[in-house]
Parts: C-alpha cells; structure tokens; sequence
C-alpha cells in the first residue's frame, strides 16, 4: 500500500516550497547529476509504507554516511552519455564502411557534430562503466554492506561481468578507439543493449541521491530513524528541531497507543507552529528513510501523513473558513474511517467560527479522533477550556509551550512541557505596539 | 491630495486587476478603444477627494446614461489613427515631399511596404476625424440645450472645424496625389499634431463614459451625491455587491453620532460580502462612477483601509495574532493623525485566545470609536464584546441572520439589528456526517 499524503500537507510542512525559495527538498538537493535530482524529487514525492523498505535505504544511506562516500564520476560525464543515448534515429547509427573521400574533406572542413557527440558518448559510457566497477568493489560490496543485499546492486554487479558491458570493461579509456570499434559498440549500447545501459545509469542515480543525502546527514548531524513494525504503535524523538531554522531549540516526544493525542496550547508566537511543523517534517522524512534532525528516532510505520496549519479559506468559491476546516476534517475521517492508521496535524483548529461552537466542536472531535489508537494526533488550539473537558481521557497527553515575562516583553523557550497553559498575552502585545495609546493621543490632540 | 487605499485594501475588494476576471476594474472595462481603457485604469487607481470633481464626474456619467449614444469608431480605427498621428515628421514641408516621394519611389521599385502603410494611416485617421465630426454635429443636433461634456466637445468642434482642415469634407477616398498625400500628411502629423491629440483624449473620455453608462443602465446602477468633507455622513438604501448576481440589498447609514457598525452573525451568512460590498461602493463613489446602491449620499473621505484577508507572514516569523495587530497599528496610526477614513475590519482577533480577542475587540472598538470623523464596520465572532458596546450610542449592533430549515441553515443575507447569538458550527460538522463517519470503524 501507499503512503497517502497531500499537497496541503506538503505546502504546511514546505516539503517542495515555492519556485526559488528553501524548502526541505531544497536542503537535500544537492545532488551531482540532473537525473539524480529528478530522482530525488520522486523520492519526495512517494514516501513509504512499510518498515523493511524504509530501514533497508535507510541502512544504505547511513553506510554510506559513515564510509564518508564521495560520488566518484564526474558529473559532465552523464550529460555526454545521456545526449548520447537520447539519439535513437537510426539514421545516425555508424556505418561500417570506410568514409568516402568527399565525406572526409566535409569532415575536416566543417567538423561533424553528430560524430563528435557518439565518440564522446561511448567515450564516457567506458570510463561510467568502469568506475562503476572499481566502485562497487572498493566501497559498495565490502564485507558488512547493506549493498551486499541489495538486489539492484547484484543485478547490475552481474550484468558488469557479462557480455556486452564487459567489453568495455577491458578498453583503455584513456586511449582513442578504432573505427570498427565504435561501430560495434554504438549498435549494442545505443540500440541493441539500451535497456542495459539505461538500468546502469538509473542505478548511478540512485547512488547519486543516496551519496548526497547522507553527505547532508553528516554535515548537519542528522539522525537515520528507526522503523517498526506498524503494530508497534509508537513514536519516539529525542531531540528534535527544525531542520529550516537557525538555532532551533530542540524537543523530545514519545507517543504509545496509550497517548496517541497530543493536546497543544500555548501563547500567540509561542512557537506552536514551529514544533508542529517540526515533527511532521521529521515524520515525513523519516517514512521516505532519510535522516531527520534529531539526536534519536524510532517509529512505526502509518499509512499517510495530514497536516492542517495554513489552511487557505476558498472565499472564491463562498466557502468560508470555518468549512474549509469542516471539510478538511471530512477528508481526515474518511481515511480514519477507511481503517488507516494516519499522523494528523491540526494548527488552531476551529479558529473560524465563535467561542462555543469551536469549544464544542473542539471537544467533540478531539474525542473521537482519540479512539482512533492507531493513528496518531497533534492538535493545537486557542480554546483551553476543552482542555479540562478532554483531560478525562488518559490517552490524550496535555503540552504547552510557554512564554515567561520578562517586564513587559514576553520571552518565548520553545521548551515543551506537560499541562495546559492559560498564557495570554495578546493585550501585551497591542499594548507594547502602543495602538490605544496613539488613537487616545490622537483624539487628545483633537480636543485641544 | 489622492484617496488612499493601501495594497492589501485593493485585494481585500478585489478592485483592480485587468487580468483577474473577478475584479471589479473587470466588471467595468466594457470600453471600445485601447486609449480608453488606459484612462479608466487611471481612474481607478486615482479616485477624488473633492465633492465638486465628484459629483462633476457622475453628473457626466448620469447625463450619458440618459441618452441614447453609441460610440462612433472602432478600436482598430483608433489603434490605426494613434499609430499614424505618433509617428513623426520633418518639420519643413519640401522635406516631407521628397520623403514622400522618395517612399513612393521605393515602394514602387522594391515593394517598401512602408508608404502604402502611411497612405493607409492617412486614410484611417481622415476616415475617423470625419466620423468624428459626424457625430459631434448629430449630438448637437439632438442634445439642444447644455449639458456636462459640452465644453469638451465644443473644443474638439472648434479644432475640426479649423479651416486648415476643410479639405477633410472634399478629399475624396482612395488614391490621392502625391502632392495631395504630402500636404495632408504634413498638415496632420506636423501642424496639427497636438490638437489632434487633444481629439482622441476627448474620445477616450467618450469612450469611458458611454461604457460606464451603458453598464450602469444595463445594470441599473445609480448614482451617489458627494457632500462636501466636514460633515461624516452616509446613507445608501438597497446597497449591494456590485459583482454578484442577485445580491441581497441592504440599507446602511451613518453620521457622525452614529459611525460604527458592529456586526455579527453566524459562519456564511454574509459578513465579509456584505463589508466587501459596502468598502466597494464607497470606492466606486469617490471615483464618480455609478454605485451598486439607490439614494446614496456620502460625504467624502480621504481613504479606506480594509482587513478582510490579512494574510499571516509565517515566514518572517510572524503569527497570523501579530499580522492583524500590525494591521490594527496601521489603521490606529492613520486614524489618529487626524484623517477622515473609511475602516472595514473583518473578523479581528480570530488568530488568539478567547479572552485576549475578547479583551482586544473592546478596546479597540471602543477607542476606534471615538473617532467621530470616520466610519466603522467591524465584525467579529467575538458575540460577549457586543453586549459591552451596545451601551455606547455611536455604535450601531447589526447581524446578520441565520435560519433553520430543519438542519439545514438558510441565510436571507438581510441586516437586522441586534447581536447575533446563532452558532450553527456543530450542525455544520453533523451534516458532513464527520462524527458518524469516526465512529463507523468502531462498532
């Protein structure tokens, strides 16, 4: 089955971000081919639902980590093979016969691009080929490699060791191939063989990606988390942050069956957002088996991921934004319903209708989102009194993030503790931006 | 000194825009010529804040709307004549015949395409300025006494009626001389350039004011009265949003001991539409043009600020609480400096705690209040800071209200007074069927 997310999900946590702006995409993109990165955004796009595929890359990514792996090819020389295999007229294909006399004074004339990007394109397929080998025997298929495992890597470690690829194993990369030669080879790479020569490259690829995101994983210390079986019921976060923010303060979380909702209040600008933001993108991250910003993870799988925190009301269409949250709720129901086990994040919810309706509307969902004990919760909200109402229920787990006072300016730790708080410091705020006092000056200027 | 209305005011009423098809530039760009729509862009980015300009501005309009007149040329005419009259000349005549010829010349001998170009601009504007000259004397003709765009159209008589440019009625269609073609041409891009020009301003302005009134009439628009600024007064019967179809009107009014509008009522039943509507025709007002409203009567103000949509800057790091204070700040620092404003503010406080908002809505309210010289309307769910204000006598408690068909809610979108209690949240939540559908799984 597949892990379900959406793209209201993926704008909250800013997985792929607006055109030109930092994104968790972004910080991972780094890789050294075009392919790799194209690659890399389908990863983004399919995270995944079971424990075993998700430990298995994440054990190849961390490998690779600790061997401190450096991607050994050269860049350019993927944009010479893949201009090279994306020329299948046949029109093109060398032929055997010596070049006439005319067409050799055209050649030295004006020189033949088409010729010039097949050499080149053998050229590199050799020296991918055979960097590839030493690769696979230097690093990847070492004793105590996951890759040993790797069903991929053995094809490919074959297919090195059989006709045709194994030609080109033993050419002299260096030196310059004869004409017979490279007639021989463009029919078999660039038309018989295709399929070979494109499962060799997509397989760089993927190495690529993996290369580059355990290079990332050691230079910000990122954690690989731990999957579990999905009856496991558990989440559990040492030290988390936001993988975006400078200075990020860290939190922990550990949720069982037994506290599957989690109950957030705190003060405007307390950092509510954040946090939340915070553990949906390492849930997110962690399902795709990446590393995520954290000092230790272990988690069972779900089946999805939904988040709810700028929820754009659609008062194009008339609907306001009280429903756009009903019907975000619908949505969440019906996969809870459908019997997935789903991580849900709701920011501020009911913020757009009056006092009681959002107090009972708060208290009766949050109710029956508890009984879901597979899946698991995070709702924040501004109404505390459904706090006390819901505190009968043991596995709803009560967190605030709180504001101390310094004077009159508030100061924010961004530390979650246990509890609900009843910080409000709204008025402070207005009042530190000092707005009544200038409309009653202004109405004193007035009257003199 | 130009009326204000900031950004995020303009996105709030959707106003400009000519390529969002919902906005209200949209609603009204029904004009026939490029130039015109150019100047009814101005128009709207510049409303007036003068009475007299005002009421000069929808005078016109109503004049227009009473008549019967269809606007004499094509854009493509126009385009062509533009075209034409912005190329230049030399400034000595025997220059321009051997210009001319040389043209000619070339394009008889190399196929130049750029004199049979000239002669067919010269044909196009001469077709025009007697189009032109048609329907001026045909409006005389019908239009006996004086009316609004008499002085305008006066000028632009006299201009064609230069005895430079009698020519116009004789030169017959098609090929002309050489010679002919030369003098024209001259005559036309060299010495009468800048009177021609005048010309096409003043059918631009034709342009706008026959579109604007053939809407209004199709759309049975009124007109609204500018009073003079001093006084803080406003009232307008049936009101309504101009870009809705079948909008439900309603009547607003305000003075000076009665410049705040409180309003409340449940989710969807009309709040921000009917603010939406109300901050669109006060602007519409100020640029002279017809109004969604019958009788209305304003005295003018020197801006709007409206917070409807304030979006939360969550990248800056900035709450959606601290976003709509920042706006609040605004508007306190606009208001209190002395400036006679329109302010709309919708939903204010959602993004924090119930006591806070509770706490923050009176306060405010009740300071913004003091303002006698501008108008009010704020909404909020915020229902308990109603019961506090309703004892002061400038504000005016309005709802707008919800009714029960069954479960079903209905809205009629007509204002009453009084403070709305109706909350129809977890009826919502209960016809979607989302607690049902949780419990489902269970049993």
């Amino acid at each position: 089955m597949l892990f379900t997310t959406d793209k209201q999900t993926q704008d909250d946590l800013n997985i792929y971000g607006k055109q030109g702006t930092d994104s968790i995409f972004s910080l991972f993109n780094r890789t050294s081919t075009v392919n790799g990165s194209k690659l890399l955004e389908e990863l983004f796009r399919h995270p995944l639902s079971e424990a075993e595929t998700i430990n298995a890359r994440s054990e190849k990514i961390s490998y690779l980590k600790t061997v401190k792996a450096v991607f050994p090819f050269g860049a350019e020389l993927f944009d010479q093979a893949e201009q090279y295999m994306a020329n299948t007229d046949e029109r093109t294909k060398l032929t055997a016969e010596k070049p006439s006399f005319e067409k050799m004074l055209t050649a030295l004339v004006a020189s033949n691009a088409d010729y010039k990007q097949i050499v080149s394109g053998i050229g590199a397929l050799i020296e991918i080929v055979q960097l590839l080998n030493s690769y696979l025997n230097d690093v990847l298929l070492l004793a105590g490699s996951p890759f040993k495992k790797d069903e991929e890597i053995a094809d490919i470690h074959k297919l090195l060791y059989t006709e045709p690829v194994n030609l080109l194993l033993k050419e002299n990369a260096k030196s310059k191939l004869p004409h017979e030669k490279l007639v021989a080879y463009d029919l078999t790479l660039r038309f018989r063989h295709r399929d070979t020569v494109q499962q060799i490259l997509r397989c760089i690829y993927r190495l690529d990606v993996y290369i580059t995101v355990a290079k990332v994983a050691a230079e910000r210390n990122y954690v690989f988390p731990k999957a579990v079986p999905k009856n496991y019921h558990l989440v559990k976060i040492d030290a988390f942050y936001h993988p975006q923010l400078k200075n990020a303060v860290a939190n922990s979380i550990h949720i069982t069956a037994d506290s599957n909702v989690i109950f957030l209040t705190g003060a405007n600008m307390a950092g509510k957002s954040t946090f939340m933001k915070s553990f949906g993108i390492a849930m997110y991250l962690a399902h795709m088996g990446f590393p995520v910003a954290a000092t230790a993870m272990e988690f069972s799988v779900l089946d999805g991921i939904y988040t709810t925190i700028n929820l754009p009301d659609n008062l194009g269409i008339g609907a306001s934004h009280f429903y756009a949250e009903v019907l975000r709720i619908k949505k969440i129901a019906k996969e809870l319903s459908a019997g997935h086990n789903i991580f849900v994040i709701f920011d501020e919810l009911f913020r757009g209708t009056n006092v009681k309706d959002a107090y009972e509307a708060t208290i009766a969902i949050t109710t029956a989102f508890a009984k879901k004990r597979g899946s698991k919760f995070v709702i924040s909200t501004h109404i505390i009194e459904a706090g006390d109402v819901l505190k009968q229920h043991s596995n709803i787990s009560f967190k605030y993030l709180p504001t101390k006072m310094d004077g009159t300016t508030p100061i924010y730790t961004y530390t979650l503790q246990s509890g609900i708080t009843d910080d409000r410091h709204g008025m402070i705020i207005i009042n530190n931006e000092g707005i009544l006092d200038m409309l009653k000056k202004g109405k004193g200027g007035d009257n003199k | 000194m130009s009326f204000i209305a900031d950004k995020q005011t303009l996105e709030d009423m959707n106003m400009l825009g000519k390529y969002n098809h919902h906005s209200i530039f949209n609603l009204f760009n029904k004009v026939k010529t490029t130039g015109g729509e150019k100047l009814l862009q101005q128009m709207f980015q510049t409303p007036l804040t003068d009475a007299e300009l005002i009421n000069k501005r929808s005078r016109t309009f109503a004049y227009f709307q009473s008549t019967q007149i269809t606007f004499p040329c094509s854009n493509e005419q126009f385009g062509a004549m533009e075209n034409y009259l912005s190329g230049s000349i030399g400034k000595f005549f025997p220059g321009v015949i051997i210009y001319h010829a040389s043209k000619k010349l070339q394009a008889a001998v190399l196929r130049d395409e750029e004199y049979p170009k000239l002669q067919n601009g010269l044909q196009q504007t001469i077709a025009v300025l007697r189009q032109c000259k048609a329907f001026i004397s045909q409006f005389e003709e019908k239009a006996r006494q004086k009316h609004p765009f008499y002085d305008e159209l006066q000028m632009v008589k006299t201009i064609l009626s230069d005895p430079k440019l009698e020519w116009l009625n004789k030169a017959q269609s098609g090929q002309s001389s050489l010679l002919n073609t030369a003098r024209y041409d001259y005559l036309l891009r060299h010495t009468m350039q800048q009177a021609l020009q005048t010309v096409m301003d003043t059918f631009y302005m034709l342009d706008v004011y026959l579109a604007v009134a053939n809407l209004a009439r199709e759309k049975q628009w009124n007109f609204a009265t500018a009073l003079p600024n001093g006084t803080n007064l406003f009232t307008a019967t049936e009101l309504r949003h101009p870009n809705i179809n079948k909008a439900v009107a309603n009547p607003v009014s305000f003075n000076s001991d009665s410049n705040l509008i409180f309003l409340t009522g449940a989710n969807m039943a009309g709040k921000s539409t009917f603010m939406k509507a109300f901050g669109i025709n006060v602007y519409l007002a100020h640029m002279g043009f017809p109004v969604a409203a019958n009788n209305m009567e304003f005295s003018v103000k020197q801006g709007i600020y409206t917070s409807i949509n304030v979006p939360d800057n969550l990248d800056m790091g900035l709450s959606h609480f601290y976003a709509e204070v920042l706006r609040v700040k605004k508007v306190a620092e606009e208001v209190s400096s002395g400036k006679n404003l329109v302010i709309i503010f919708d939903e204010l406080f959602k993004g924090t705690n119930v006591k806070d908002a509770y706490d923050a809505t009176l306060a405010v309210t009740a300071a913004f209040s003091e303002y006698r010289n501008c108008l009010f309307i704020i909404s909020t769910h915020i229902i308990e800071a109603g019961e506090v204000l309703k004892h002061q006598s400038n504000i005016q408690s309005l709802y707008l209200p919800t009714i029960m068909n069954g479960s079903v809610p209905t809205y009629t979108y007509q204002l009453e007074t009084g403070i709305s209690a109706d909350r129809h949240g977890m009826m919502i939540i209960e016809n979607e069927g989302i607690l049902e559908l949780l419990e489902a799984q269970i049993n």
